[in-house]
């Protein structure tokens, strides 16, 4: 299904977190501090665990605030592999055990396909996020932004096109316009204090 | 005076570089939002990424990517130089030959980047680099429209070797959208109010626990609003009157959605307020926030007037308004709104929604916040 330019765009994102960027090169400071995950633990990679010594990756994965204002990053160190990308929408899609966050994805999504061509990420599911979707333009905004600033906290990824099976869509549920490439949403970031 | 306070403003900046987390901050150019001297605006007047310049720091390669934030829907041009040294910058705007953003780099020389990069014309159509000398190079970026100074960032960051970058020049300049001057008389009569009922048809939008569909709300109270309107003297286009799609059942979701703004650009009416019912995972979270997309001198107000008097006549939580790139509200030109009038997914509200007594409460709120609008707009504007 991956062809052999995202591998190696997988590849290139994978030397970057390997080289470590901010986030994995400094002490983990998560911005929910309770939340510090040391094994994703959420079936994204069954039978592995981080031993010590093993190679792994920072994933920043954004959820909604409980009162669906805003979003707040969580952090999670996984065992490092080559689609770092793919790994953070199966960690995003999977959801958060923090009780402060809630996860915003409708029941049954799932991840067909992800790509990275020109800085342009475009992120596949199948069509249980509009089917599946409860509706409300506060759920819509979240997971949107959701989607968007998890994608580009990779260098490589400056924009992302969120794609239902296969296909481009105008809106998830009829209030956002999202038939173009979307670039990060700051405002909607809770900053830790 | 003013040398003094260049120079605390060069101290604070350097400061800033001297703390280890801001430089961390600094490194993902990516970023939109990335907030290195972003923070510091009155900079435009002179920025240090370091004080030592090098002798053959030239300009490396420049970048450029139109950003639309995925919430607000509003548009940044982000231009990136590589320069292989550090450098200082200086920026002005320049409307005397068209509108014109000049930056002066003072430490590198222009080197081997193209004379001429053609932009897509979306907020710039161009980006000149004119060599002044061995050390000094100057950037036009010719800009589409005129903008304020309020409207651009130039700034400077630091190399990065952990992830293979050299020393940049980031220039953001935001997407002004042309705000059209609109003037307003106080009072509702004669007023043209297109007013949007949510979903519809082969759409029932949000649905509550209690099987309560967001079509019917909004429907029932767009109704109300109208007889209030209209009794009120205004003219009232509504974008479906009975329970249907507005294009048509089937049509595509940019068919449905366009289909409901033509009908308010055609008519010319005066605002437009489009009503929707909330929803959420958690059934906890309620209250009633009001959107808007800021692209005339009216759209904040309204936005405002609307949902105090929401909040004031509903008497829900008041989550504020919020900027956000909804189509309806993005697409029609005149001030317009989207209210979330309350939560459907929380049954208190649920419950609440579903009575004519309650619906007629919003109703009044939203005829109030007409009438305070155009009052406002009224003494704002001068009136006509």
């Amino acid at each position: 299904m991956f062809g052999k330019r995202i591998a190696l765009i997988s590849m290139l994102l994978m030397l970057s977190m390997i080289l470590g960027g901010c986030d994995t090169a400094a002490p983990q400071s998560p911005t929910v501090p309770n939340v510090q995950n040391e094994n994703s633990q959420t079936g994204i990679e069954p039978g592995k665990t981080v031993n010590p010594g093993q190679d792994t990756m920072t994933m920043t994965v954004y959820f909604a605030t409980k009162d669906a204002a805003n979003l707040i990053s969580e952090k999670y160190v996984v065992p490092k592999n080559s689609h770092p990308a793919q790994t953070a929408m199966e960690l995003l899609i999977a959801g958060t055990k923090n009780p402060d966050l809630v996860a915003v994805f409708p029941a049954g999504t799932k991840l067909r396909n992800i790509s990275v061509k020109d800085h342009i990420a475009y992120v596949d599911f199948n069509d249980s996020l509009v089917k599946n979707n409860k509706g409300g333009s506060a759920l819509e905004i979240l997971l949107v932004g959701a989607i968007v600033n998890t994608l580009t906290e990779f260098h490589d990824i400056q924009k992302v096109q969120i794609l239902v099976e296969g296909k481009k869509i105008d809106t998830i549920s009829g209030h956002m316009d999202i038939g173009e490439p979307l670039s990060r949403s700051e405002k909607i970031i809770k900053k830790s204090k | 005076m003013r040398r003094f306070r260049s120079a605390f403003l060069s101290l604070l900046f350097l400061m800033l570089f001297l703390v280890p987390q801001v430089g961390m901050a600094a490194l993902n150019d990516n970023r939109p939002g990335a907030k290195p001297a972003a923070a510091i605006t009155s900079l435009k007047a002179t920025a240090l990424s370091q004080t030592k310049l090098s002798g053959n720091n030239q300009l490396i390669n420049v970048r450029w990517l139109v950003h639309k934030d995925a919430v607000e829907g509003t548009s940044k041009l982000r231009l990136v130089i590589d320069t292989k040294d550090a450098v200082r910058v200086s920026s002005k705007l320049d409307g005397t030959k068209g509108s014109q953003l000049v930056i002066d780099i003072n430490g590198a020389a222009v080197g081997n980047v193209n004379d001429l990069v053609d932009l897509d014309g979306k907020i710039a159509d161009k980006v000149r680099f004119i060599k002044k000398d061995n050390t000094n190079s100057q950037v036009i970026v010719d800009l589409s429209t005129m903008i304020e100074d309020s409207d651009y960032k130039v700034f400077t960051l630091k190399s990065d070797a952990i992830n293979n970058k050299t020393f940049r020049v980031v220039i953001d300049v935001n997407q002004v959208v042309p705000k059209v001057e609109y003037n307003f008389t106080a009072g509702l009569r004669n007023k043209v109010i297109a007013i949007d009922p949510g979903h519809g048809g082969s759409d029932p939008g949000a649905i509550g626990p209690n099987k309560l569909q967001e079509k019917t709300v909004t429907l029932a109270v767009a109704q109300k609003v109208q007889a209030l309107l209209e009794k009120a003297g205004a003219k009232v286009l509504m974008t479906r009157k009975t329970d249907v799609d507005v294009f048509g059942p089937n049509a595509s979701a940019v068919d449905e959605l366009n289909a409901r703004t033509l009908g308010a650009n055609n008519n010319k009416a005066d605002v437009f307020v489009s009503l929707h019912i909330n929803a959420f995972t958690s059934p906890s979270v309620g209250g009633t926030a009001t959107y808007y997309y800021q692209k005339s001198n009216y759209d904040i107000l309204l936005a405002n007037c609307i949902q105090d008097n929401l909040v004031k006549t509903g008497g829900l939580q008041d989550r504020g308004i919020n900027a956000a790139g909804f189509y309806v509200i993005k697409k029609t030109k005149m001030p317009s709104v989207l209210a979330e009038l309350g939560f459907i997914s929380n049954p208190d509200e649920e419950k609440l929604l579903s009575t004519p007594q309650f619906q007629q409460k919003l109703a009044q709120g939203i005829v109030q916040g007409l009438d305070d609008f155009f009052a406002q707009a009224a003494r704002k504007g001068g009136g006509l």
